[in-house]
């Protein structure tokens, strides 16, 4: 017999009661460690996310928007980027890798990225990591036909605004008979949650974003060459097109930089323009040969008018840094439970001290000395408070692994649910803290007991 | 008679205890000249009900002080200790017994008996507690907790919770209170019969003339004063 086995019996003696103030801890505990987990697991998947994305170059805006609609295929775009900007900056001496971006349809609400295959054969998402394939192949890429499509976006274009103004159009030239198959490269989640396999087809509707208004491209579906193997980043819930085919299909006329079509210029105009831009993307991904040079081009790039520059990881860090004051909300929301939780254990034992006053006296007559006793109630508050504790860390996990199947499906990644955060020891010392804050008013009664009274026979 | 006979257990000297009454006046309950309890005696001690009986037990345990007078248990005298040297004193040296049993009802009777034993310092394990249930005829109802024994096995537990500790004195106060007559001979005889061995002195309180009937030794409180 030792004073665990007294404070264990009492616990179990009073089974209601302290499983209902415990479990009130443990909801408490659960909050705390899955808004910890949540928000670091978040935080890290996105900084991660940012690892391979040095750079992100886009038209004028907000310069979050263009990293959320580049690097996580979140939010719409902020507008296009002439093909120009991106030849230059290919070019550049600067920038290591280039690879272009352009958004503007779905599939069943996956986002639809028009690419090259520079982005599966040399872009790392994360140093060291290359998209791979599961199964099938990927699409090959060539600037010509790339061209091709943009020239035959432009006279779609200029078809369409003849045709507002109620003009006969008489097409440039008769386009060129160009190879361009309609390949796609789908994401592992898109491919389990669409039942996509390779060789099957699948029509895109217009936007980024599923509406019952959305038009579909019934005239080009894709065929799907390659899956890809899981990334756990946003790569896994994006379907890879072709970028000339994207220019190929109806509605994807070139728009210049704020959305309005692109100007038809004056033949005077049009002529002195020796090299007139092809077309437009929707942003550009910018791998740099060394970070000291970094800064130069960024800046090179805000000054231009009809382009931006922003660094994924310092939009994130920005983005995080607003989002932190929501979770000390959450935080203290959680906390404010942990604490009415300590009232709960307070205010159960007070209530459960008429009938203990008896034992305690018994106790007392026994031997057992006051610090005994304020020792028993004390460690009874505590342990409901430790045990809680442990459950709420337990059920938090398991709650955000749960979870973590949803969140994947929503966002491609997984928070890493059974990684033990340093803040949880603190989460515990916090309970031992909060029991015996609890405990000691009660633990002060018992101390005071009257033993003599209290072992009167009750009649 | 023997030297354990010939020693003092239990001596009170000059012994007053008050307590304030509801208007606020000091009520004096115990006014004690001198009393003795010899090694290995029984001692009935009778009063009416109010005279003081249960506070002069708890006196003795050292749960209450005196405002006067000396409480000289096996040579130590209990007024000069600490509380926290009175409680470990008397979960050393006293067994108490009470009318109504006093068992914690979440705790086996085994455990019961083995709190007492645990306050007393002692760790002989659960061999001393387990013998004195046999003693006591409750080998078969170790793991039964109080609700389901009956009340007079109930002050049997209560009975060998007291003595596990092989105190030299045991208080037993109306010990066969809460008990039918059958169920109250037969633990008196049980409690009479475990501290015939010498070892322990006995000073039962009681004002029921049958049970007084049972001791060579009866003492009436008024004597006393």
């Amino acid at each position: 017999m030792n004073l665990v086995k007294i404070v264990s019996k009492n616990m179990r003696q009073r089974a209601l009661a302290t499983w209902l103030t415990g479990a009130s801890v443990m909801l408490g505990v659960a909050l705390v460690v899955a808004i910890l987990l949540i928000k670091q697991g978040v935080q890290q998947r996105f900084e991660q996310g940012t690892l391979g994305y040095e750079m992100v170059v886009g038209a004028k805006g907000s310069p979050l928007q263009l990293v959320l609609n580049t690097v996580y295929n979140l939010d719409i775009s902020p507008g296009n980027i002439s093909w120009k900007l991106f030849e230059q900056l290919r070019d550049d001496k600067r920038v290591k890798l280039a690879v272009p971006f352009s958004v503007g349809d779905n599939y069943k609400g996956f986002r639809i990225v028009g690419t090259t295959d520079s982005f599966f054969k040399e872009f790392e998402f994360e140093p060291g990591r290359r998209p791979e394939l599961a199964a099938g192949r990927v699409f090959n890429f060539s600037e010509a036909a790339l061209k091709s499509a943009f020239r035959e976006a432009e006279e779609r274009a200029r078809e369409r605004e003849a045709r507002e103004r109620g003009e006969e159009f008489k097409p440039a030239a008769e386009p060129a008979a160009v190879e361009r198959p309609f390949e796609a490269v789908v994401g592992s989640t898109v491919a389990e949650d669409t039942g996509l396999a390779v060789g099957q087809k699948f029509i895109a509707a217009h936007g980024v974003q599923p509406s019952a208004e959305a038009i579909e491209h019934t005239a080009n579906p894709w065929t799907v060459v390659g899956i890809l193997r899981p990334t756990h980043t946003a790569v896994d819930r994006a379907i890879y097109i072709n970028l000339d085919s994207f220019y190929h299909i109806e509605g994807h006329e070139l728009r210049a930089p704020g959305g309005q079509a692109k100007e038809e210029k004056p033949a005077a105009e049009e002529a002195k323009d020796t090299d007139p831009d092809p077309g437009q993307v929707s942003s550009i991904v910018l791998k740099l040969r060394s970070p000291i040079t970094a800064f130069g081009l960024y800046r090179e790039i805000n000054d231009r008018e009809d382009a931006q520059a922003a660094f994924p990881a310092a939009e994130i860090r920005k983005l995080f840094s607003i989002v932190g004051n929501i979770d000390r909300l959450l935080l203290a929301q959680a906390v404010l439970i942990l604490v009415v939780a300590g009232v709960a254990i307070a205010v159960s034992i007070y209530n459960s001290m008429s009938e203990r006053r008896r034992e305690i006296a018994i106790l007392r007559a026994l031997g057992a000395r006051r610090g005994t006793i304020f020792s028993i109630v004390l460690l009874e508050a505590v342990s409901i408070c430790v045990l809680g504790a442990v459950a709420g860390l337990l059920c938090g996990h398991l709650v955000v692994g749960l979870a973590n199947e949803a969140l994947y499906k929503a966002s491609g990644f997984v928070i890493p649910a059974f990684h033990i955060q340093p803040l949880e020891w603190y989460v515990l010392g916090v309970a031992v803290i909060l029991g015996a804050v609890s405990g000691i008013g009660p633990a002060i009664g018992a101390y005071r007991t009257d033993v003599a009274k209290n072992l009167a026979p009750s009649s | 008679m023997s030297d354990i006979e010939n020693k003092t257990i239990l001596e009170l000297r000059e012994l007053r205890k008050s307590f304030r009454s509801a208007d606020g006046a000091p009520m004096e309950v115990i006014r004690l000249r001198r009393f003795e309890l010899g090694a290995g005696e029984q001692t009935a001690l009778v009063g009416e009900s109010g005279s003081g009986k249960s506070t002069l037990l708890n006196l003795i345990s050292g749960i209450l002080l005196p405002d006067a007078g000396e409480i000289l248990i096996d040579g130590t005298d209990l007024t000069q200790l600490g509380e926290a040297a009175r409680d470990r004193f008397r979960a050393a040296k006293i067994g108490y017994v009470f009318q109504s049993f006093n068992l914690l009802q979440g705790f086996t009777a085994l455990e019961n008996v083995l709190l007492g034993q645990m306050f007393g310092g002692s760790n002989g394990g659960t061999g001393r507690a387990v013998e004195l249930l046999k003693k006591v005829g409750l080998e078969h109802r170790l793991d039964h907790k109080p609700r389901a024994l009956s009340v007079g096995e109930q002050q049997r537990v209560a009975i060998a919770r007291a003595l596990v500790n092989a105190p030299p004195l045991v208080l037993a106060d109306e010990p066969t209170g809460s008990l039918d007559s059958k169920n109250g001979a037969a633990v008196l005889e049980l409690l009479q019969q475990i501290c015939a061995d010498g070892k322990h002195a006995l000073l039962l309180v009681t004002h029921d003339p049958q049970v007084m009937g049972r001791f060579r030794k009866v003492v009436r409180l008024e004597e006393l004063q």
